[in-house]
């Protein structure tokens, strides 16, 4: 009995007893080489039924390096047990990475996932060729404020593996302004099978800034096509400090403006080579190169004695790595004068060294005469005094109330800036122009009956043929020969200027020479037999195609 | 057609209306000229503006000294009628002893002035349209056009060649104005500060050409070109009172 009781007693406790979560993961393979792709599932099991699970990716934080993304869950309704599959990629520093511990989400309890360790060791092997990768191309070096950096994410294909898409890229760029230049473009030859993504970046204050790009690519493995299932995804993940300076004050000329990159002063261009003076020309400056092209202010231009200088817009040609200045230039004086100077300086990041660059100047010739600063008069003094007397004149007496008659004009306008006018004037033209032409047609046509009665004529032989293949379907000998004899007879009548029913079989071979005789006899005996005397039994339809031959024939001849 | 039956209505209203009112001419005749602006001015916004009325303002103005604004009353009476007396002695009086200058009429702008800028082209369209009409109407009726239709056909492109040099020089007319500031410079450049070439006086009447940067290029009346800030000259086609430069621009 007490045996019993204490059965009874541990039976009751473990029933009340609360079950732990259990939670398991394993990364294959076990130890991975620096760079190499590897998965790491979860499993977890608990004591209650989990159902669906939320915010997987933004709990696990992997750490410096490595890249991890959930690539699939298996979480069966009325469970209580949940598998994850992440894939990912190894850092590239040898050993020991912790994945912190995490939390998953169900929607009846949360459970927690504890930390994960996986082994990069460079003892393993694995040869990186032999898969897809993605790299990062940013140079190496100590960046400006306002420079324009232009970097690529390469997403190699490996010997067993090929890069067949790309998404989902994520970037976190502090204190810099990113922009995406062209997304999953074909990588050169020379580099392989891949796919490429550039962007341009932009240093917007001194310091250290962190500059992380995630994303995930599609590659597909073995000699299987695009659409085969055997495809997967891989994340990549970077992460890079990069270190940020204003140019150097040292060393920089005054003319500097903001250029940072090579640059090349194409040259200058003019709207007008011989201008009169005071008549305004453009004159623009085009510098192409690799740099920051559109933060470059303009070089400031002054007048002098012999150009004025106003502002004027410019515009840029961004497919062409160019920019643009424009001014308008206005002569002063006369004769072969050399464009004003446009000057400005750029900073190689490269070589942290400053450059000058200058567009030659052109020649142009002013027309046009200088402008007088003093108009002489030559006079003697010792003429006389001027003998014309000066005509006399004077106002008139005003008349306020006079008429000018009946057609007096408007200090303020013309009758032709009257609105509607000139339209009014040019629908009314356009009606007589198409009241004219359509005059013109009809009465053409009534010049020429024949090109109705041939228009007719088609008409009534497409019938024809339409009917007597319908006769020959029917296999109705005498309908068949009424048809072809109608539409014959039109054919032949608009082309003789006759009447139909007045046609017969030699009209019919005036028209078309190579007609058979014997066959067009027959032809019309069957059609018109009925006329003079009770058909007579139906012979065999042959030579039905030939007949129809011969209408088509006439049909195209009108 | 609404334009077309205003401008007959204003013809016709001024044909049939009565004598102005005579206090405007009785000040002028006393001797006070700026209550005959003020009357006439009045005048004209309220009645529209006639050759007869903006000739007399221009002479009351002339009498106030702002040739500017005589001038281009003389020259907006002229534009109405080509032949009012009374603008056509103001104008031959201010460029005889008054120091005005004005362009000397070419000869399609003297052809112009012959007939008022409508007229001209009320002739123009309408012997085009007799014209078109003419070749037209036989063609629509099938028959052949007969010796009336013939004549009025050349008589109507004769009439409409001769009335194409008149609305070339009409718009030449309409391209011109008139300088209202007293201290003009002719300007090399149209810049703030552009190098002054020369002066021009206020009455002065000038080309327009192009604009640019609030400058309109002139031509003087002796060749000379340069540029003037666009608010220093005033158009001769525009409203019929010259307008207020002194009058500060709307907040």
């Amino acid at each position: 009995m007490r045996r019993l009781l204490s059965c009874c007693v541990m039976l009751c406790l473990g029933l009340l007893a609360r079950a732990e979560d259990r939670v398991s993961w394993e990364i294959t393979p076990r130890v991975t080489a620096p760079g190499q792709p590897f998965r790491l599932q979860i499993m977890v099991e608990s004591d209650v039924v989990l159902g669906g699970a939320q915010f997987i990716s933004r709990e696990i934080k992997p750490p410096r390096g490595m890249a991890l993304r959930l690539s699939g869950q298996l979480i069966r309704p009325g469970s209580n047990e949940a598998t994850f599959n992440f894939s990912g990629v190894a850092p590239e520093q040898n050993g020991e990475h912790v994945i912190p511990s995490f939390t998953l989400r169900f929607t009846r309890k949360a459970v927690v996932v504890p930390e994960i360790r996986l082994r990069v060791s460079d003892q393993v092997a694995y040869r990186r060729e032999t898969q897809a990768r993605a790299e990062l191309v940013l140079p190496d070096r100590v960046f400006y404020v306002g420079e324009l950096i232009r970097g690529a994410i390469r997403m190699r294909g490996g010997e067993d593996e090929a890069v067949v898409a790309s998404y989902g890229l994520e970037s976190l760029a502090e204190g810099f302004s990113m922009t995406v230049t062209a997304e999953r473009q074909a990588m050169p030859d020379a580099l392989g099978q891949g796919l490429q993504t550039t962007f341009d970046l932009t240093p917007l204050r001194e310091g250290e800034g962190e500059f992380s790009l995630n994303g995930i690519m599609l590659v597909q493995s073995g000699e299987s096509g695009v659409f085969s299932q055997n495809g997967r995804d891989r994340p990549f993940a970077f992460r890079r400090r990069l270190t940020v300076a204003h140019v150097p004050e040292r060393g920089r000329p005054p003319e500097w403006n903001g250029a940072i990159g090579r640059f090349v002063a194409e040259g200058l261009q003019v709207s007008k080579d011989n201008p009169e003076v005071g008549e305004p020309i453009r004159l623009r400056a085009i510098l192409t190169g690799e740099g920051n092209l559109d933060r470059i202010l303009p070089p400031e231009l002054r007048g002098d004695e012999t150009w004025d200088v106003l502002p004027a817009n410019e515009r840029r040609r961004r497919a062409e790595d160019q920019r643009m200045f424009v001014y308008t230039l206005v002569p002063r004086l006369p004769g072969r004068l050399r464009t004003p100077a446009v000057r400005l300086a750029a900073f190689d990041p490269a070589t942290k060294t400053f450059s000058k660059l200058e567009f030659a100047p052109l020649e142009i010739t002013v027309t046009g005469n200088a402008p007088a600063q003093v108009d002489l008069v030559t006079a003697d003094p010792a003429a006389p005094a001027a003998t014309t007397l000066k005509p006399v004149t004077g106002l008139a007496a005003p008349q306020p109330g006079r008429s000018p008659g009946l057609f007096a004009g408007s200090p303020q306008g013309t009758l032709g800036d009257a609105a509607g006018f000139w339209s009014a004037n040019a629908v009314a033209l356009g009606l007589v122009v198409v009241a004219t032409a359509v005059t013109g047609v009809l009465g053409y046509l009534a010049a020429h009956p024949e090109i109705r009665r041939r228009r007719r004529a088609r008409a009534v032989m497409r019938a024809a043929l339409a009917e007597a293949a319908a006769c020959q379907d029917r296999r109705d000998a005498h309908g068949f020969a009424v048809a072809v004899v109608r539409g014959l007879q039109a054919g032949v009548a608009a082309r003789l200027a006759a009447e139909e029913q007045a046609m017969t079989q030699s009209d019919v071979e005036r028209v078309l020479p190579g007609a058979d005789r014997a066959r067009l006899d027959r032809l019309f005996l069957r059609a018109h037999a009925d006329r003079f005397a009770p058909a007579g039994p139906r012979g065999a339809d042959d030579g039905a195609a030939e007949d129809l031959a011969l209408l088509r024939q006439l049909l195209s001849l009108s | 057609m609404r334009c077309f039956a205003l401008l007959c209505f204003g013809w016709l209203a001024a044909l049939g209306a009565a004598e102005a009112p005579a206090s405007a001419e009785t000040a002028y005749a006393r001797g006070d000229y700026a209550r005959a602006v003020e009357l006439w001015s009045e005048e004209i916004l309220a009645d529209g503006a006639t050759a007869g009325r903006l000739a007399a303002l221009g002479n009351a103005e002339w009498r106030l000294g702002r040739k500017g604004r005589a001038v281009l009353c003389w020259e907006r009476a002229l534009l109405i009628d080509p032949r009012d007396p009374v603008a056509l002695a103001g104008l031959r009086h201010g460029l005889d002893v008054g120091g005005v200058d004005r362009p000397k009429p070419t000869a399609a702008e003297e052809y112009a002035a012959f007939l008022t800028a409508d007229l001209w082209l009320l002739l123009a369209v309408g012997s085009f349209w007799t014209a078109v009409l003419c070749v037209a109407v036989p063609r629509l009726r099938g028959r052949a056009a007969g010796e009336v239709n013939q004549w009025t056909r050349v008589g109507a492109l004769t009439v409409l060649a001769l009335s194409v040099p008149g609305l070339w020089g009409g718009r030449s007319l309409d391209a011109r104005a008139v300088v209202r500031r007293p201290e003009t410079s002719l300007r090399l450049t149209p810049t703030r500060d552009g190098e002054p070439l020369r002066g021009v006086a206020e009455g002065d009447v000038v080309r327009t050409e192009r604009m640019l940067n609030g400058h309109v290029r002139v031509r003087t009346a002796d060749g000379k070109t340069g540029w003037v800030r666009a608010g220093e000259i005033e158009g001769v086609r525009g409203p019929g009172l010259p307008a207020d430069l002194d009058q500060k621009a709307a907040p």
